[in-house]
């Protein structure tokens, strides 16, 4: 009886990330004195990197968009929920620099988010349209 | 668009995923089967390769959209 092909992809790669993240917070909130929260961030995110690393080893969608691997259905997934994940924060971040301009008469940071989710959509556009 | 893998292979097609096609998920050939999943040109010409017959034969409109 034939198995199932391996799909591709890299297994170290979501561990990976994890782990440069963490380790970016972590030094980020050891930096700003606080000692003990520094320490359980990095440990909690080490825990995380290895449940990510024995996750890739499966067969499943989550694994296969974790290697970023997989067939087009399973790429498809990721896209569409990374498009999903954008739309939420745009919509957060549009409705945050409204509410900070009615406090305020500044959107601060949420205006910052607004720009970069307009420009990003707009030359995405204007690229993507290009190639298909 | 509605499919006929799964009365065309008679069988699921699962037991012989490779040989429709060689980089494709168990999940996603049972997506195919179940209509939930619409296979894009490639992987629908696969198909219709391995069952002798054209993509347009295999994969046919119900007027309604995926």
């Amino acid at each position: 009886m034939m198995s199932y092909t391996t799909l591709g992809g890299h297994r170290r790669l979501a561990a990976t990330i994890t782990l440069v993240a963490g380790g970016a917070v972590a030094a980020a909130t050891w930096v700003s004195g606080d000692h003990s929260w520094a320490i359980g961030i990095a440990a909690a995110f080490l825990v995380l990197a290895a449940v990510t690393y024995i996750w890739s080893g499966r067969t499943g969608d989550i694994a296969a968009v974790l290697r970023a691997g997989g067939d087009e259905r399973q790429r498809g997934l990721d896209r569409d929920a990374l498009a999903l994940s954008a739309q939420a924060t745009t919509v957060v971040a549009v409705v945050g620099a409204i509410v900070q301009i009615a406090r305020t008469g500044d959107p601060g940071v949420f205006g910052l988010f607004c720009a970069v989710s307009g420009v990003t959509y707009a030359g995405g556009l204007l690229a993507l349209r290009l190639r298909r | 668009m509605r499919n006929d893998v799964r009365t065309r292979a008679g069988r699921r097609i699962c037991p012989t995923v490779n040989w429709v096609s060689p980089r494709v998920s168990r999940q996603t050939i049972n997506s195919i089967e179940n209509g939930r999943y619409l296979p894009l040109l490639p992987r629908a010409t696969a198909i219709a390769r391995h069952f002798h017959t054209t993509a347009q034969d295999v994969l046919r409109s119900d007027g309604k959209e995926q």
